[in-house]
């Protein structure tokens, strides 16, 4: 415990250790200064425990590839261009997705946030979207969209608009009052009020919703690439599948786990630009 | 003026959620098109295929073999190649309208007949001497103790219903003059590596693996005691399957029948040519090594494709009987499945590339 010595109340006793002794420092209450290079500890010290893990034989190789073999594997991989090929592909999906979905989610929060009536007809259905996983629509997708191309972009935009829609309607609604008061006052029209206020008021919401969908978008990928395709890295873990080829699908798993951190990265630095002028617990 | 929720914003919200609705309902694939011109089930089949006849195939080792062996743009004027095969996958395309002909084993064409779904054979393979080169053998769980089928009394065997996998479990156990009741059966689709890995982890003492399965199983878990023992039965077949649909548009049936004429004569090509399949369709479209690829060439033998479908319609009836009796479903007749205009079409087309 540290003792203040809180002015104005005498007590002998305090008031000689006040003399005594200077004020002890304060107690720091948030975490602290951040630590160099502190995103990247977590997963080094995971690819540790897995290489000794893999070293000491605690890991069977049958049942997890040792680090060194997802490398050279990853190797013999690029060097024949099936890995970049595959990758090119699965990016181009997921990216067509993540646009649309995203435009998508952001237009839908506008008008479910800023309407009443539009929150009765839309919030409903996309609850219920929400709890219905993308696996168990795909059947009825194929029957809608068939098997092509629109399918599988279609089921990505479905993972990713819902994340965006939930964050971006929550971080609208939770505008300050005033800052309606403020726009109402100062005679701001509806499309000056949404420029000013809802959008930046909406954005720390929306890159959240962001980050939950450039991961969403990944992990689509794997559902739809076995679906009809030819290419892409679910494709390529799924054909690895079929052969038990247990080095190729962790190749996968890394390449996943690596561009969802990637781009998990990329949205927590614009986070970092664009919501420059919050002073919250992160800094 | 008041600046929170508002009439005309709902409108655009509810006209904004009809844009949606429409432009996810008009993705549908259009690449498939015949001529719209009905053709009767027992017509005699067109030989000319019209321009601009479109059909989807879902039959990826072919194609593979149709680039290899320079006959793709040939194809390709009348087949849209998709990346499905197997019974659950194809089916589900037909219900879509997305796909013409799929390559499938044997039981596919009996279950979707049995979920209402009208489809008929129009090509078959089978092997040469098929009892010594079998598809599948059946798997042994490391420390489980089975050497012949007999041994199968009292353990757990992988089943999959609707799988040729499923039904030769059942027609092995027949062999081995035990029941449903004498083992117990657990069901699991197999997929990807599902039963090797079943396997490995002994959640099963038994399963069915096919392929490039078994030599890596036996290489993987081999020294832990895993094993394989031959079933000694047929399980060779390979169909070319569509919905009738296709088959009643005079157009598509006759890309059909194109498709099924070049098909023969590349099943023949893949046979004398293994150098170039091996190197073409296992290594660089499967990504296996030469060694894989070499063993399933060698254990694969010869291909049997018949001009005479008699005893093949004796055999998938024999199979319908059994699964109708383990099932409940009803017995149809293996003769429907087949349309047998198409019996000839195969084996004369090799015939003919032959001289």
């Amino acid at each position: 415990m540290t003792q203040l010595a809180i002015p104005g109340i005498r007590t002998g006793e305090r008031e000689q250790r006040a003399v005594a002794q200077p004020l002890r420092r304060r107690r720091r209450l948030g975490p602290g200064k951040q630590l160099k290079f502190g995103a990247a500890l977590g997963p080094i010290l995971l690819l540790v425990i897995w290489s000794i893990g893999s070293a000491t034989g605690v890991l069977d190789p049958r049942v997890l590839s040792a680090p060194w073999t997802v490398v050279t594997t990853t190797g013999d991989l690029i060097a024949d261009g099936r890995l970049q090929s595959n990758l090119w592909t699965s990016a181009q999906r997921a990216f067509a997705g993540l646009g649309i979905g995203v435009l998508l989610g952001t237009v839908l929060a506008l008008f479910s946030g800023l309407s009443r009536l539009g929150e009765a007809i839309l919030d409903g259905p996309i609850q219920i979207k929400r709890a219905i996983p993308s696996l168990a629509l795909l059947p009825l997708l194929i029957l809608w969209l068939g098997i092509g191309e629109s399918m599988k972009i279609t089921t990505i935009t479905l993972g990713v608009f819902v994340p965006i829609y939930i964050h971006t309607h929550n971080g609208l609604r939770t505008i300050d009052s005033r800052y309606v008061e403020l726009a109402e006052t100062v005679g701001l029209s509806r499309w000056e009020f949404i420029r000013w206020v809802v959008l930046p008021g909406a954005l720390p919401g929306f890159l959240l919703g962001l980050r939950f969908a450039v991961t969403a978008a990944w992990l689509s990928l794997v559902v739809v690439e076995q679906i009809n395709s030819t290419s892409g890295i679910g494709y390529m873990m799924e054909l690895a599948r079929t052969y038990g080829q247990t080095d190729i699908i962790i190749v996968g798993l890394v390449l996943y786990g690596a561009l969802g951190l990637l781009s998990d990265g990329v949205v927590r630095l614009v986070q970092r630009r664009t919501l420059s002028w919050r002073r919250t617990l992160a800094d | 003026m008041k600046l929170m929720p508002k009439k005309s914003l709902a409108v655009l919200a509810a006209a904004a959620l009809a844009a949606v609705t429409l432009l996810s309902g008009c993705g549908g694939d259009a690449q498939a098109g015949g001529t719209g011109a009905k053709l009767a089930l027992d017509a005699p089949l067109p030989t000319e295929v019209p321009d601009g006849v479109k059909i989807v195939v879902g039959d990826p080792a072919t194609q593979v073999a149709f680039k290899l062996s320079g006959q793709l743009d040939k194809v390709s004027k009348y087949t849209t190649f998709a990346n499905l095969s197997g019974g659950p996958q194809t089916t589900e395309a037909f219900r879509a309208h997305a796909l013409d002909l799929g390559s499938v084993a044997e039981i596919p064409s009996i279950h979707a007949t049995w979920t209402g779904l009208h489809v008929k054979i129009v090509a078959s393979k089978f092997r040469l001497d098929p009892i010594n080169h079998p598809i599948y053998e059946l798997g042994v769980a490391p420390g489980v103790q089975v050497k012949t089928l007999a041994d199968l009394r009292g353990k757990k065997i992988a089943y999959s219903p609707g799988q040729a996998q499923g039904a030769l479990v059942l027609k092995v156990l027949k062999k081995a003059g035990l029941t449903k009741e004498d083992v117990k059966l657990v069901e699991l689709p197999s997929t990807g590596d599902i039963y090797p890995n079943a396997l490995a982890a002994k959640q099963v003492d038994v399963a069915p693996i096919g392929g490039v399965s078994i030599k890596r199983y036996l290489t993987k878990y081999g020294k832990d005691g895993g094993t394989t023992i031959q079933h000694g039965l047929r399980d060779d077949a390979g169909h070319l399957y569509g919905p009738t649909e296709s088959l009643e548009d005079a157009g598509k049936a006759a890309a059909i029948r194109a498709y099924v004429a070049a098909w023969g004569v590349a099943q023949d090509w893949i046979d004398k040519h293994p150098k170039e399949w091996i190197e073409g369709y296992y290594v660089k479209d499967q990504g296996l090594t030469e060694a894989d690829g070499q063993w399933l060439v060698d254990n694969a033998g010869h291909p049997d494709i018949s001009g005479d479908w008699s005893d093949a319609i004796k055999r998938q009836q024999e199979t319908i009987e059994l699964l109708a009796k383990e099932t409940g479903k009803p017995v149809i007749q293996a003769k429907d499945l087949y349309d047998l205009r198409f019996q000839t079409v195969a084996s004369d087309a090799i015939k003919a590339a032959a001289k």
